[in-house]
């Protein structure tokens, strides 16, 4: 068994010199003097007074930076809007990748509900622990896509009741921080009483976020995940 | 012998050539190869290259990730910096809708014109 050898030397030179000057100026630019070297530390020593969460990556995501997961989770939108534009001429898919076997959907009805309770607990638990809502819903996403790879033909998600819910978080998400302008002073300020460091109903609108934030990337994921498997035309 | 290994500076330099490593391998691949799919999986261990480098570079010896839990009671100085984690994790969740997308067009060029090489596309007229 040999290695085919079809790769040029320019090829190899071009791709090393690339890296190489890309690392390099990533180097160069995170240790200038300009870049703020203490901006993490200042964030977390005014994060327990002013969200009361225990996680600071989950106060920098869904306070400090809430503008830019909102941008964000609009690009994923986008990005699902985009796959959609191309199935909706033909809705008679097969599933091509589907295995008739007896033992897996056994075991893939057990462990459905345990993967769906697992990826909400992380989502619920997003400003206690590592996790959050991008991370929660994937796990989520993954339980259907075993349902998918389990039944095949006999699985069929409910479109509308997916439409629905990922409508609602993403409108959830924009009303509260248009009632942070209202009841606050700024979009997506932190209106609601904050409680206390360590408790689940603690931080004010950082775990309503990322409960938006996981059913929303639940239901694209799971639409994108169903889009790829759902490719033969059979109609 | 493990003590002299576990230095914020050497760790940095690993982390370094390994990105380098891996950022290469994805740009190599993506240069090389002919196939629309393996030419967007390479873009996306290219990408995981730079994760590494963002992430690994803010790492240091003897600081804590950002949470409170077991054996951490309160912030303090010795907990590493939040905002490259979270805007990694921001980046992450963009590569996935690229790459989702790219798959997409690449799924219906297969459907429309029934083969995925670069080499064989003609759509503009070119002279092969």
């Amino acid at each position: 068994m040999s290695i085919k050898k079809n790769i040029e030397l320019q090829t190899i030179i071009s791709g090393l010199l690339v890296s190489f000057m890309t690392i390099t100026l990533l180097s160069v630019l995170l240790g200038l003097d300009y870049t703020d070297k203490n901006l993490g530390s200042s964030l977390i020593d005014i994060n327990e007074d002013l969200t009361r969460s225990a996680n600071v990556v989950t106060s920098v995501v869904t306070y400090f930076r809430g503008l830019d997961t909102l941008g964000e989770v609009t690009i994923l939108f986008l990005s699902i809007f985009g796959i959609g534009l191309g199935i909706e001429n033909s809705p008679h898919m097969k599933n091509i990748l589907s295995y008739d076997n007896t033992l897996l959907k056994l075991g893939a009805k057990v462990l459905f509900p345990l993967i769906v309770l697992f990826g909400f607990y992380i989502i619920i638990h997003g400003h206690l622990s590592p996790g959050g809502g991008f991370q929660g819903g994937v796990i989520v996403a993954s339980g259907f896509l075993l349902m998918l790879l389990a039944y095949g033909e006999a699985f069929h998600l409910n479109h509308k009741i997916i439409t629905v819910f990922e409508s609602l978080s993403g409108a959830g998400f924009v009303l509260i921080g248009i009632l942070g302008v209202i009841l606050g002073d700024i979009f997506l300020s932190n209106m609601l009483p904050l409680g206390v460091v360590g408790q689940l109903f603690s931080s004010g609108i950082m775990p309503i976020i990322y409960i938006f934030v996981g059913l929303k990337v639940a239901a694209e994921i799971t639409v994108l995940v169903e889009y790829f498997l759902r490719t033969e035309d059979v109609g | 012998m493990l003590d002299s290994l576990n230095q914020t500076a050497f760790l940095h330099n690993v982390i370094t050539i390994g990105s380098f490593i891996i950022l290469s391998i994805g740009l190599i691949g993506a240069l090389s190869k002919k196939n629309l799919f393996k030419i967007f999986l390479s873009l996306s261990i290219a990408e995981a290259g730079l994760f590494i480098y963002f992430i690994g570079s803010h790492f240091e010896v003897g600081k804590v990730a950002p949470i409170l839990g077991a054996g951490v009671e309160k912030f303090s100085e010795s907990m590493v910096d939040p905002v490259p984690q979270a805007m990694i994790l921001t980046t992450i969740v963009i590569a996935i809708a690229i790459l989702a997308l790219a798959m997409a067009f690449v799924v219906n060029y297969y459907k429309l014109s029934g083969h995925i090489e670069i080499d064989k596309m003609d759509e503009l007229g070119e002279q092969r």
